[in-house]
């Protein structure tokens, strides 16, 4: 193979947004450490500044069908990663934005959060452009050192401690899963760039299924599916929350970009095998994180194990193995950061002021502040499903999918687990709207939250009653995927009814 | 040019309404009341014009409007009505009006209370003129949770509720495993999952027919006209369709969310649930079911025809041994929605206008009957019927609006409810005969609860006087009065009166969707001979 690398001009151009945004992170932390005494929020906004600026180069880069590949096809830039950019950039904004608050009351390295939280976001971006399976694998563990640290951030609280260690161990072991897979993969292949191994499979040999295996194994710890769920709940309880917010979002969609590379790309010829796989997996993920939320007591634990209930819904998409799952799962995306992002917002604003995430302390938050319950009612309800929210539309367009794929039993138990969330949700909303508080005196929101979450709501709503902008931009983003729609011509009614 | 924009005037009025009402603070009583009254009274007018503007010699659906939503989904935002719509808009539109002066008087979190009795009313609405299958489950599932925080936040326990295991007191069928809790957050959990399950049930057949048509559209006309399903694949759409609907309907044995749900809920909450909530489900039966899977309807049906039979006399039986003047009410809806699933079975033209014509007299009766137990609990804080009694004397007016009310609810004529309920058994007769006489039977046990209800609440045993202890209770009661207490008493009656003397605009209405519905359904065996 050969590695000789020919930057031109517009080969640089192609790489403008993160090479923008490298230089800003570095311009951020000369900010934070030359002068003596500077205002860490500043370095907020201008992190904000920062992003909204490379939001601007990758939106006007989608406009204008900038496409093109680098590095001999080791990067790729077609619309789908630009998709999944621009939904990297915008969790970042929000996060940031609902960060700035919360970092004040950090004991210590107020400004470094900015940058590590902004590395993080520049590592999502390059994988959600990864082609080949050497940079998966470096872009993969460039976003996770940067949570590394930002986990564990509270030093004097041994559940962060507790939360990064494990956080640190579990990835490390992953790292090592993911390294051992794409080894196995190269040795069965010969070949490295995702497109040139769907060539090369031929027949499956075990080695190459081993491989694959694992690699969906690392990746799945990423998404966190189950069975390789079992850090989220902790690391999302010790985790500062707008660290917890930030992992809940941007890791998982870029995780995802990479999934849909390798399973509607490279694996597109075997649907018919590993479809079951990830039947098997949606099931298990929906079922079980639905359940088992229903037993929490603690806000952030109850929103980790319904984003695993949520990442199950996700993979019916991806097991749906058609053009429109994919458009499902990149519309799914949007609706799960507006609703997730939003109800960590007001679980930090609530935090905030009573200094609490148990649920139990959610009571008659309607009474203490109108406009905190309220959010959190279309949040929480979004990610149920109910309409006329964003939730609603994408659940819908996932089943829809999955049924035009024929997997009926797959969308029986989705429709299922709507039910099953729907009792844990509505608890909440129960606490908040009919429970009398024990302590009545109102919630103040600070501004630059209430702007955040009011963005969160926008967004909650405009996709759940105008989501057709949304869904035309999905769908031309996945065009890449136009070949899949062979599958999706037969009639799925031939094999079930028989006729 | 009002005619274009009628249907989505009426939908959006309340929604705007709600919209209004979350910027306005809590605070500021009369500025919300008249918010709420005045949204829901636009859209009361314009359904009364909807009503003499559908044209029932053209028939089929009017006042379409198209907006496309998603080529890629096949979803467009369709609105339209057919003439067994029109009736039940209207009384939507009603009983919201009506609804919106009942509570007039709620004082907790008002503001909150009207944006959730809109969007409810709103709901229904959309759910009757949507023409496409994505809006109309957009609209079902949207009508359930305004539900739930009406019942969990301005809701009443349901007392004596866990009593009901006691085999006196009946209804075991619907509530096996059910008896936790006497609380109205268990009441409204209940309702939602209840209404959720049936709503996902209806979704599993509603995303087959999108798909195993063939067609990638929701729209229902195309759907009705284009897609053919047969053989198994028909029968288990059909059911999955019917069986998710009549949850809501609700068919016995899926009932036992409704009665405890109108325990718990306040007053206009109930109107609207029994009014039009439930109406939903057999509204949703005939625009999907009928229209979509003709064949499997005609084959199908008698299921409904069996266990309608059921809904009367269980409904009618429990309804009698209940001594809460709500649980009363509740299970005589329960029992009388088994006459419109009658009606329906029955698959005739008189049969089947009558049971929309009945759908819309049940709205008035029923919402009737509850707007007055809310008046009375109101009063005197207990629905218990042993402890209540000769109220007569301190609320005449209540009184007899309560008489028209149970009047209306068990068909007297010169009400509504007695032309449908007469079309209904005229209409079943020569294919159900059985049922149509258990029906006609059931009538007596109707009447029988009803007025055992009314002498136990505003009378007192006969040919005694009303203890003096008793009237020192009743001391600090009320009779509804004024101008906001009345009005909407009146306006209901207005309604059952004016419309059981003139039903001919309803029935013309009514019976120009029905028709060609009916022709479909009977398709070649009986060419051009309806019954």
């Amino acid at each position: 193979m050969n590695f000789t690398l020919s930057l031109s001009s517009a080969d640089l151009l192609l790489l403008l947004p993160e090479i923008f945004l490298t230089l800003w992170i570095c311009m951020l932390l000369a900010v934070d450490a030359i002068p003596s005494h500077v205002d860490k929020k500043v370095i907020g906004n201008l992190s904000i500044v920062g992003l909204c600026a490379t939001l601007v180069t990758l939106i006007w880069f989608y406009i204008n069908g900038k496409t093109g590949t680098l590095f001999n096809g080791m990067y790729v830039l077609d619309p789908m990663a630009i998709y999944f950019k621009i939904f990297i950039v915008t969790s970042t904004i929000l996060v940031v934005s609902m960060s700035i608050e919360s970092v004040e009351r950090f004991p210590a390295f107020r400004g470094e959060y900015y940058f590590l939280v902004l590395m993080s976001a520049l590592g999502a971006m390059l994988m959600a452009s990864a082609n080949d399976l050497v940079s998966i694998f470096v872009t993969l563990e460039f976003t996770t050192f940067g949570f590394y640290i930002l986990v564990a951030y509270l030093r004097e609280d041994s559940k962060s401690n507790e939360a990064g260690l494990k956080f640190f161990i579990l990835g490390a072991f992953t790292a090592g899963i993911l390294a051992f897979g794409i080894s196995l993969i190269y040795g069965a292949t010969g070949k490295l760039i995702l497109t040139d191994i769907a060539q090369a499979v031929g027949e499956p040999s075990a080695a190459l299924i081993a491989g694959f295996l694992l690699l969906f194994a690392a990746l799945g710890f990423k998404i966190g599916a189950v069975p390789l769920h079992t850090w989220i709940p902790d690391v999302y309880h010790g985790a500062p929350t707008p660290v917890t917010a930030f992992l809940s979002v941007a890791p998982k969609g870029a995780a995802l970009a990479i999934l849909l590379r390798i399973f509607f790309v490279t694996l597109a010829g075997f649907a018919a095998e590993w479809v079951w796989l990830l039947v098997l997996v949606a099931i298990i993920s929906m079922t079980y994180g639905n359940i088992v939320a229903i037993a929490q007591s603690n806000m952030k634990r109850l929103l980790a194990y319904s984003g695993i209930a949520q990442i199950g819904n996700v993979v019916i998409g991806l097991a749906a193995a058609n053009k429109m799952g994919g458009e499902s799962i990149m519309f799914y995306l949007w609706a799960y950061l507006f609703a997730n992002l939003g109800a960590f917002a007001v679980v930090i604003a609530v935090a905030h002021i009573i200094n609490s995430e148990e649920i139990e302390d959610y009571n008659g938050l309607n009474r203490r502040s109108p406009f905190l319950a309220f959010a959190m009612l279309l949040f929480l309800l979004s990610l149920a499903g109910v309409p006329p929210l964003a939730g609603f539309i994408a659940k819908l367009y996932i089943f829809v999918a999955a049924m035009k794929a024929g997997l009926i039993a797959l969308v029986i138990v989705g429709l299922i687990n709507v039910v099953i969330s729907m009792y844990y949700y509505l608890i909440v909303v129960k606490k908040m709207y009919i429970n009398e508080p024990t302590d009545p005196s109102p919630l103040t929101v600070s501004p630059t939250m209430t702007v955040g979450i009011s963005v969160a709501i926008a967004g909650t709503l405009i996709l759940g009653i105008y989501p057709k902008p949304f869904i035309d931009w999905t769908v031309h983003a996945t065009q890449m995927f136009n070949h899949l729609n062979i599958i999706t011509t037969t009639n799925p009614f031939t094999l079930p009814f028989g006729g | 040019m009002i005619d274009a924009w009628l249907l989505p005037l009426i939908l959006f009025t309340p929604v705007l309404g709600a919209v209004a009402l979350i910027f306005v603070p809590n605070r500021q009583r009369f500025l919300v009341q008249m918010i709420a009254a005045g949204s829901s009274f636009v859209s009361f007018i314009l359904s009364f014009y909807l009503l003499y503007a559908y044209d029932p010699t053209v028939g089929g659906y009017q006042f379409v409007q198209r907006f496309e939503w998603s080529e890629n989904l096949g979803i467009a935002f369709a609105l339209g009505v057919d003439g067994i719509a029109v009736p039940l808009v209207l009384a939507s539109s009603i009983l919201l009006f009506t609804g919106t002066f009942i509570s007039w008087h709620i004082k907790d979190r008002l503001k909150e209370f009207y944006i959730s009795l809109l969007i409810l009313a709103a709901a229904t609405i959309g759910v009757y003129v949507s023409l496409d299958l994505f809006f109309l489950y957009f609209f079902y599932e949207l009508s359930v949770l305004p539900m739930y925080l009406l019942l969990g936040m301005w809701g009443s326990h349901t007392k004596n509720y866990n009593e009901m295991k006691d085999t006196q007191k009946r209804d075991f069928v619907g509530f096996i495993m059910n008896f936790t809790s006497n609380s109205k957050e268990y009441a409204a959990m209940k309702l939602v999952l209840f209404l959720s399950a049936g709503a996902v049930v209806a979704l599993l057949g509603i995303l087959l027919i999108y798909v195993g048509s063939g067609l990638n559209t929701f729209d229902i006309p195309t759907l009705a006209e284009h897609s053919e399903f047969s053989g198994t694949m028909a029968t288990i759409i059909w059911l999955l369709i019917f069986f998710g609907f009549a949850s809501i309907a609700p068919l016995w044995p899926l009932h036992s969310w409704s009665p405890v749900g109108h325990a718990a809920a306040p007053a206009a909450t109930s109107m609207l649930h029994a009014g039009v909530l439930m109406k939903l489900g057999h509204f949703s039966i005939i625009r999907v079911g009928y229209e979509i899977l003709p064949e499997a309807t005609r084959d199908l049906m008698p299921i409904a025809a069996i266990l309608c039979v059921f809904s009367i006399i269980y409904g009618g039986w429990v309804a009698y041994s209940q001594n809460d003047t709500k649980y009363v009410i509740g299970y005589s809806s329960s029992s009388h929605m088994g006459y419109v699933f009658l009606g329906m079975a029955a698959l005739t033209y008189v049969s089947l206008t009558g049971a929309v014509l009945y759908m819309f007299a049940h709205a008035m009766a029923t919402g009737l009957l509850f707007a007055l137990a809310g008046w009375v609990y109101d009063q005197t804080h207990t629905r218990d019927i042993p402890s209540l009694g000769g109220l007569s004397r301190k609320m005449p007016f209540a009184t007899g609006c309560f008489v028209v009310a149970v009047a209306a609810s068990f068909g007297l004529p010169g009400t509504v409810s007695f032309i449908g309920e007469l079309m209904i058994l005229i209409g079943s007769w020569d294919k159900y005969p059985v049922q149509t006489i258990i029906a006609v039977l059931a009538i007596v046990v109707t009447l029988a609860y009803l007025l055992r209800m009314l002498r136990g609440v505003f009378f007192w045993e006969p040919g005694k006087a009303i203890p003096y202890e008793t009237e020192m209770k009743w001391a600090h009661v009320q009779d509804a009065n004024g101008f906001v207490n009345r009005m909407p008493l009146l306006v209901m009656i207005a309604c059952t009166i004016y419309f059981g003397i003139f039903p001919g605009q309803f029935i013309d209405v009514i019976g120009s969707s029905v028709e060609p519905l009916l022709a479909k359904i009977h398709g070649e065996i009986e060419a051009g001979v309806l019954p």
